[in-house]
């Protein structure tokens, strides 16, 4: 089977000698969700930027869909992947929100009309309808936001890089971006890789985590990273707060099946405990309950 | 913040907003440089009442107009006051080496009322309409293509430049710097003004990158749909004739 997305040993330097990226490694599915974790600095950006073409390394690293990126024509490109930046006003650069949108499809040659139709579609996908006339620097962070989403999405790619989606979002925002990346994926079958430090939103958001830290330092599913308490700590990582919330009730004598990771889960989860006790949930304190949580909060808090 | 924005009141409704933007620009353009090449002051008067009557017809306030043309006098007014002391002709007043003359008072007016029509016709075009707008009609005027793409990109990042100016102007201050006269304080400005070019350029780098990511090959890429209709041409019509007049008139009435 062709992933959709494939890089054998990426390296980059930046001109300056940073390192960014050593010897990266990553195949995903198509119509998967994938998100890279890492510090800041960690070179997620770096990657992202070789996987449409803009950074080039040397060798032939990269593939989408199994033919090599710096093979395939700029039109192509764009109709394959499709990149939302962490900043939005890097990615509106144009008078108004209609020529943003339409600048990509134009790029590939379409009709007005066409065009037209595409701008129309993608503001409808992230719920802006009428917004064609505005100006950037008259719409609020949200909002460029989620045009600067509809600037990519009006070129119908099959991949969608996502550079920190809910980076500066009011909590209202970044529920609904997480819905509609989650639509996207699901209704339309767009492959998704993201970057986040959202580690509350990355279990609803991803199948597979990669930890980056320009190499790649572990993957697996969200279950297994925040797991690995060590590599939590090394990468400056913390698991959702549900999860740790159930790993302090196991201290206080809850038995869990496994570890929920978001809300959903722990709903789930406490349900399942409570039919299967009668309807009760059992808490107490035991010997080693004190220096059990002592023990937790320390290896979390990586001052100590 | 607040923005200085020009086309602030682009969305009234007025003959002037709904007038054609391409055929704005020509026809302003036009009688912006009959009226600015004019040599009768009496005709230059002229010229700056109709461009009075257009700024009315236009329904811009002259609230909105006065706070940009006061800035823009500052480097009118000299003229009229150098100008009666520096052309030569017939004495007016002789004070010692000082001398006014009539021509020099004429010539002075002569200046500023061609200036300031200049200026109210400028602001009367721009205003009534979206600055996206103009830069669209110059594209389809034809204006060479770098130079309506710099001109897009300037109005784009002009805001998000202030918007990061004022930030670090808030942080500056909020870590008690005192803007002043003295050396320190002018070095410290100087640095963040540097600060802030290095910021722009990194910023420019990202939107390049943005833009290749979106298939930019360097060709313009807006969609515009402007439609002339027949009033278009009536206004083209009767502006353009007045600028011809203006420069006609004076042949044949001063002979
Ligand atoms: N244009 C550049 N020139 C030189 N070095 C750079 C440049 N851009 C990034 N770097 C460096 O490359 C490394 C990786 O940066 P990158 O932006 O990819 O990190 P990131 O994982 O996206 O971080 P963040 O979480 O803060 O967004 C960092 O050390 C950074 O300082
Ligand atoms: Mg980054």
């Amino acid at each position: 089977m062709i992933n959709a997305i494939d890089v054998t040993n990426l390296n980059y330097s930046y001109p300056d000698g940073t390192k960014a990226l050593d010897g990266i490694d990553i195949k995903i599915e198509e119509g998967e969700k994938t998100v890279i974790v890492g510090p800041n600095g960690a070179g997620k950006t770096t990657l992202f930027l070789h996987l449409n073409g803009t950074l080039k390394s040397q060798g032939k690293n990269v593939s989408i869909f199994g033919r090599n990126i710096s093979e395939m024509a700029i039109e192509e490109r764009i109709r394959e992947i499709g990149i939302i930046f962490q900043d939005p006003d890097d990615q509106l650069f144009m008078p108004t929100v209609y020529d943003d949108i339409a600048f990509g499809p134009l790029n590939m040659g379409l009709e007005n009309k066409e065009v037209d139709e595409k701008v129309k579609k993608a503001l409808s996908i992230v719920g802006l309808e009428g917004f064609e006339d505005k100006v950037p620097h008259h719409l609020s962070y949200g909002q460029k936001k989620k045009v600067a989403m509809a600037s990519v999405l009006s070129m119908e790619p099959k991949i969608l890089v996502i550079d920190e989606p809910t980076a500066n979002l009011d909590p209202r925002s970044r529920k609904e971006l997480i819905k509609l990346i989650n639509k996207l994926n699901k209704n339309q079958g767009i492959t998704i890789i993201m970057a986040t430090h959202d580690v509350n939103a990355l279990p609803q958001l991803s199948d597979r985590v990669y930890v980056l830290n320009h190499k790649i330092i572990a993957q697996g599913s969200p279950r297994e990273i925040f797991s690995d308490s060590t590599v939590l700590k090394e990468n400056n990582l913390e698991a959702p707060d549900v999860f740790k919330l159930f790993k302090v009730l196991g201290f206080f004598g809850y038995d869990y099946d496994t570890l929920p990771l978001s809300i959903d889960e722990a709903i789930e989860e406490l349900t399942k405990t409570i039919e299967t006790n009668n309807g009760h949930i059992h808490l107490h304190i035991h010997e080693h309950t004190h220096q059990n949580i002592r023990d937790f909060i320390n290896n979390n808090d990586h001052h100590h | 913040m607040e923005y200085p924005e020009i086309d602030k009141y682009s969305s009234l409704e007025s003959p002037i907003h709904n007038f054609d933007p391409r055929t704005k620009i020509i026809t302003f353009t036009l009688l912006i440089f009959s009226s600015v090449f004019v040599e009768d002051i009496r005709f230059a008067a002229l010229a700056l009442i109709a461009a009075f009557i257009l700024l009315i017809i236009s329904k811009l306030p002259f609230k909105f107009i006065f706070n940009h043309v006061k800035w823009v006098s500052l480097f009118i007014l000299p003229f009229l006051i150098i100008m009666p002391f520096t052309v030569d002709g017939d004495v007016l007043v002789n004070i010692s080496y000082i001398t006014v003359t009539h021509e020099g008072i004429t010539y002075g007016f002569l200046i500023t009322v061609r200036a300031f029509t200049a200026i109210l016709l400028v602001f009367t075009m721009l205003g009534t309409m979206r600055f996206d707008t103009t830069i669209k009609a110059l594209h389809m005027l034809k204006i060479p293509n770098p130079l309506v793409q710099m001109l897009m990109f300037t109005y784009r990042y002009i805001f998000v430049f202030l918007d990061e100016f004022q930030r670090m102007w808030t942080a500056m201050t909020s870590k008690g710097f005192k803007p002043g006269l003295n050396i320190s304080s002018i070095s410290k400005i100087g640095k963040s003004v540097g600060m802030l070019v290095v910021k722009s350029y990194e910023r420019a780098q990202r939107v390049y990158q943005a833009m290749l990511s979106k298939g930019y090959t360097g060709n313009p890429n807006t969609i515009v749909k402007f439609n002339i209709k027949t009033r278009d041409y009536l206004i083209t019509f009767l502006i353009i004739s007045f600028a011809v007049v203006l420069h006609i008139s004076p042949v044949v009435l001063l002979q």
